[in-house]
């Protein structure tokens, strides 16, 4: 074994020997970070799952179109050209509809009911139209493309007016933005948390070993030496907190999937939540482990930047 | 060669430790340094393991000035020096083999041979059959030749002792001089301070201090 690798085997074990040595202490801090990490994971773990489901939820929104009422019928008909080429300059392509004005008139009257109250007009108040639906729409990402397809139709010679029914798209995916936005900062937020845990625990432990930090530094130890044992024992307090955290985030799904279940029924769906796939998984450890060790860092140059032992 | 050119070293509150001190000590050379408590004896050891630096003047080991040592190259010079300081300052969670383990295991040995020439080092000064003990259970004197055991396991080229034989009693004075006496006889350079006449009258070469300066030294053997 080379001396690098010696060296590492000596730290990993001295950080091993720090959390043994103390054990509850040890347990009480993974915990504490266990706790900071469980609300974020909990969080990714809900929108983790909310994902898939979202991307099924593809809409067909509709853009009414609406004539100008000088335009005679024949160019309103020829209308349907420009729109359809509309729809293919914005790569999607959707289901184009002409209403005649008498059509969209009987269905004012029976949707809304006030066929009395049209016929005292006397003459039909509406304009010929276009019904557009745009079946490739996704809800969370184009929402933005219909209105921009909105303002290119409303560019052509001849037309009064478009709606776009797009209001609820945006609400949701504004939704999901904030829900994405609140689990970054509280993700950010526990972070500092659990940088400030770590740092504090190899403070203590720094301050308990100073003599024998001292004595190693008399003896010939160097900084990478010495402090090498507090990076290790950061990254194996953060390894063991998220691991506490999604341990703890799985036993938690278990009743709130059984209490999911009866209402995602009424729905005809079987939808469950499912801890995070084995990257994720992968990944969150690895985050841990790399808190863990970025604390011990602060602390240890904290302690360095103030140590007269030299 | 360990070299002192004009050194002195004032501490905070201008408290004057060592004052303009010239001095040169040879490879393979054992001396004493003598002189009063506050003599300036300690400092000057400290000095020569850079654990304080000068306030003015140069320190240097082996050509090497040690005012101008950084952090990362501080290690290095350590490890070619074997402290005995006036506390033992052994760790008390370890075992005494443990303890004499550490400079090897700092210097990267593996394990098993650090564990040999360890105990080798305890064999020296007579304690291998408390390889095993803690260090408290000790008395002063073995704990002194625990330090020493651990200031010789990496065959430092020099030895650096601040009073060894503090409040040991003859006996363990003696097989703690006789161990130092040793080294010195396979070519280790040896600077000792120390208090005790009886040592001094067996000594080659003694450096006095008073007050942070050097007021005698060898051949003249009168105490300032």
């Amino acid at each position: 074994m080379n001396i690098w690798l010696r060296q590492h085997s000596f730290a990993l074990r001295q950080a091993f020997r720090n959390a043994l040595g103390a054990p509850a202490s040890f347990l009480i801090n993974a915990v504490v970070i266990a706790i900071a990490f469980a609300l974020p994971l909990t969080g990714l773990t809900v929108l983790e799952n909310l994902r898939p489901l979202s991307g099924q939820l593809v809409v067909e929104p509709e853009i009414s179109v609406f004539i100008d009422m000088d335009v005679t019928r024949n160019d309103a008909l020829a209308l349907g050209k420009d729109i359809r080429r509309v729809l293919q300059d914005s790569k999607h392509p959707g289901k184009i509809e002409f209403l005649p004005r008498e059509k969209a008139l009987d269905m004012l009257k029976q949707q809304s009911g006030l066929s009395e109250a049209l016929d005292v007009l006397g003459t039909n108040p509406l304009p010929d139209g276009y019904l557009i639906r745009l079946p490739r729409f996704d809800n969370a990402t184009d929402a933005g493309a219909i209105d921009a397809i909105a303002a290119s139709l409303q560019d052509l010679a001849g037309i009064e007016h478009v709606q776009v029914d797009s209001a609820w798209i945006k609400r949701l995916a504004a939704l999901v933005h904030l829900l994405g936005v609140v689990l970054v900062i509280l993700a950010a937020t526990l972070g500092i948390v659990v940088v400030t845990v770590v740092f504090n625990t190899i403070r203590l432990q720094v301050l308990t070993q100073r003599e024998e930090i001292a004595v190693s530094q008399l003896v010939g130890a160097t900084e990478a030496f010495i402090y090498r044992p507090f990076y290790y024992t950061g990254a194996l307090l953060g390894l063991c907190a998220a691991s506490l955290a999604m341990g703890s985030v799985a036993l938690v799904l278990r009743p709130v999937n059984a209490a999911m279940a009866d209402f995602a029924r009424l729905y005809a769906s079987e939808f469950m939540l499912v801890p995070l796939d084995p990257l994720a998984t992968f990944m969150m450890l690895g985050l841990g482990a790399l808190l863990g060790v970025a604390g011990a860092v602060l602390s240890v140059s904290r302690h360095l930047s103030s140590s007269a032992t030299r | 060669m360990i070299e002192f050119q004009q050194v002195s070293k004032r501490y905070a509150g201008d408290a004057v430790a060592l004052s303009d001190v010239t001095l040169n000590i040879a490879d393979g050379e054992m001396v004493f340094l003598a002189g009063p408590s506050g003599a300036g004896k300690s400092t000057l050891l400290k000095l020569i393991a850079a654990i304080e630096r000068p306030s003015s003047g140069t320190v240097s080991v082996h050509g090497q000035d040690i005012g101008k040592l950084n952090r990362s190259g501080l290690p290095y010079l350590r490890r070619n020096l074997g402290l005995i300081l006036q506390q033992q300052r052994l760790l008390p969670d370890r075992t005494v083999l443990a303890n004499v383990m550490l400079p090897l295991l700092v210097c990267g040995a593996a394990r098993a041979d650090a564990e040999r020439r360890a105990s080798a080092a305890l064999e020296r000064v007579g304690l291998l059959d408390k390889a095993q003990v803690a260090p408290l259970s000790l008395s002063g004197g073995e704990q002194q030749r625990v330090t020493i055991a651990r200031a010789i396991v990496n065959r430092p080229q020099i030895i650096l002792a601040d009073e060894p034989t503090a409040n040991l009693d003859r006996d363990s004075a003696n097989q703690v001089l006789d161990a130092l006496k040793s080294f010195h006889g396979a070519g280790v350079t040896c600077v000792i301070s120390s208090h005790d006449e009886q040592i001094l009258g067996t000594a080659a070469r003694v450096i006095y201090l008073k007050q942070g300066r050097l007021v005698d030294s060898w051949p003249a053997r009168t105490t300032a």
